[in-house]
């Protein structure tokens, strides 16, 4: 059995180093980010919300087929498109969608990307987002 | 001249009796007032001071500073529905939390709080005796806890009121035998040394700088009366939920969560007065009581800064602590006292 031996120490020491190094951050400015008005750091990198160019896409449903979480369904929208003869554009649903950017890689015509747009909490019933709302931005659809 | 005698100046027109009943009226109402803004402006105090020292801003957001914070909890505390448990013993759950702020409040007035300008002196009540009925006052607080404890029929309240009562039996002994070396040391000046305000007299050094270990063993005793971290056993969250405290809601819980920071601004000013000089001070017998609150709060911060920064005790430990270290230290106090009174003496 191996004996561990425990320096010898003073009472009330460690405690009074404790109340030091506490006492010290009366002198700190705090941390907190005040979220509202000022906004934290997003690095660059960092993607969220998906937009669509309707112009761009060509209707190949590859999106729906690789969104891992089903959160991609082709919908019929009348528009004059001659790339996009069926019609069918991509309706994402951002309650399900995880931003694992597997539609952004698929897109053949990168018609359907991400952005760096946040805050996309609101009061509504659904998170479906129909092609026209994905080309806007964020400002816009609260409108 | 003290408050009670300008008030029943004030009310002469109603002849003696009556004006000396109205003063005592107006004197408790005064009070009152003193006490919960008191208490208000601790919690504030409280608040702010901890979350700096934890890098956070606190509360900010009602009033400037959010400095309107506190009275939006009060009255929110106020407004909320009081439930009662169902098998509770009526009578004892409802008196508990009032015989701990009445503890709290009696407490509050025997300390003689010096002069204050114009006012003349504050002290609200004068007695021969005012330690000791002090610390029969704040003994009355762990009747109020053991009360709410059995009454509300709930396992981990008693559990907690039990603990909080060994924490506060095992904390009294040491905190009586470190004033009884003052006393002692004050009966050889003075021919009333059971009196705060003689004790304060008697302090040209304060006693904390003759007594270090009395300071030491009252401060940690007072710290484990106001049951606050480190010694908070008689509500650990994690063990017992919320201690005594458990099945009170509402204003009940209101008066509770006051006792615990009255009596941590309650002990403050306790040992400012007995171990720091009090309202003694250059000019003090015109401020006094400036002299008296800024080593008050100054004791607050620091109780506040141990609150912080110390992890819970275990309960073995702790009554061991209480037992086997304090009182022998308050003892060899004692003799130390003794020592030094015969200096006095002779
Ligand atoms: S967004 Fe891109 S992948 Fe999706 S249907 Fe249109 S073209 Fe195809
Ligand atoms: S980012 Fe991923 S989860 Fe979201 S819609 Fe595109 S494929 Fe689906």
């Amino acid at each position: 059995m191996i004996e561990v031996k425990e320096p010898k120490r003073i009472p009330f020491v460690g405690m009074l180093q404790g109340m030091f190094t506490v006492f010290k951050h009366l002198f700190k400015k705090p941390i907190t980010v005040q979220y509202p008005e000022e906004k934290a750091y997003t690095p660059p990198r960092f993607k969220f919300r998906i937009f669509l160019s309707m112009d761009d896409c060509v209707g190949c449903t590859l999106c729906e087929q690789v969104c891992p979480n089903l959160s991609i369904r082709m919908i019929v929208v009348e528009r004059n498109n001659p790339h996009n003869k069926r019609n069918l554009y991509p309706q994402v649903n951002f309650g399900t969608c995880t931003v694992c950017r597997n539609c952004e890689e698929i897109c053949p015509t990168e018609a359907i990307y991400l952005t760096h747009e946040l805050e996309t909490a609101r009061t509504r019933n659904n998170f479906f987002y129909s092609p026209q709302e994905l080309e806007k931005t964020e400002e816009e659809v609260k409108k | 001249m003290n408050i009670l005698l300008r008030l029943q100046l004030f009310f002469q027109i109603t002849g003696h009796y009556a004006s000396y009943f109205l003063a005592y009226i107006f004197e408790t109402i005064f009070f009152l007032i003193f006490v919960f803004v008191s208490l208000i402006a601790m919690i504030y105090l409280f608040r702010k001071y901890m979350a700096r020292l934890q890098l956070r801003y606190g509360p900010n957001r009602v009033g400037k500073f959010g400095s309107l914070q506190l009275i939006a909890d009060a009255i929110k505390l106020v407004g909320k529905e009081s439930i009662l448990p169902k098998l509770r013993d009526d009578f004892a759950y409802k008196t508990a939390p009032y015989i701990v702020f009445i503890g709290l409040v009696v407490g509050f007035i025997l300390i003689p709080y010096g002069d204050f300008y114009w006012i003349g002196s504050l002290t609200i009540t004068h007695s021969d005796v005012s330690l000791i009925l002090f610390f029969g006052a704040i003994a009355m607080m762990p009747i109020g806890e053991i009360l709410a404890g059995i009454s509300s029929h709930n396992k981990y309240a008693l559990l907690g009121a039990m603990r909080g009562v060994a924490k506060d039996v095992s904390f009294e002994v040491p905190m009586m035998l470190s004033a009884i070396a003052l006393v002692m040391m004050d009966s050889a000046v003075n021919k009333t040394p059971l009196e705060f305000s003689s004790l304060v007299s008697t302090q040209f050094i304060p006693f904390g700088i003759l007594q270090p270990l009395g300071l030491f063993v009252f401060m940690v005793a007072m710290i484990a009366r106001s049951s606050y971290t480190p010694f908070d056993l008689s509500e650990s969250d994690s063990e017992i939920v919320s201690g005594y405290s458990t099945e009170y809601s509402g204003m009940r819980f209101g008066l509770f969560y006051m006792g615990m920071f009255g009596s941590i601004f309650l002990g403050s000013l306790v040992i400012s007065l007995l171990y720091l000089g009090g309202y003694n001070g250059p000019y003090s017998s015109y401020a006094g009581f400036i002299y008296l609150l800024i080593k008050g709060l100054i004791m607050v911060l620091i109780s506040f800064l141990i609150w912080l920064s110390m992890p819970r005790i275990r309960i073995d430990r702790f009554v061991n602590f209480g037992w086997k270290i304090l009182l022998p230290i308050a003892i060899i106090n004692l003799i130390w006292a003794g020592f030094l009174t015969l200096g006095v003496i002779s």
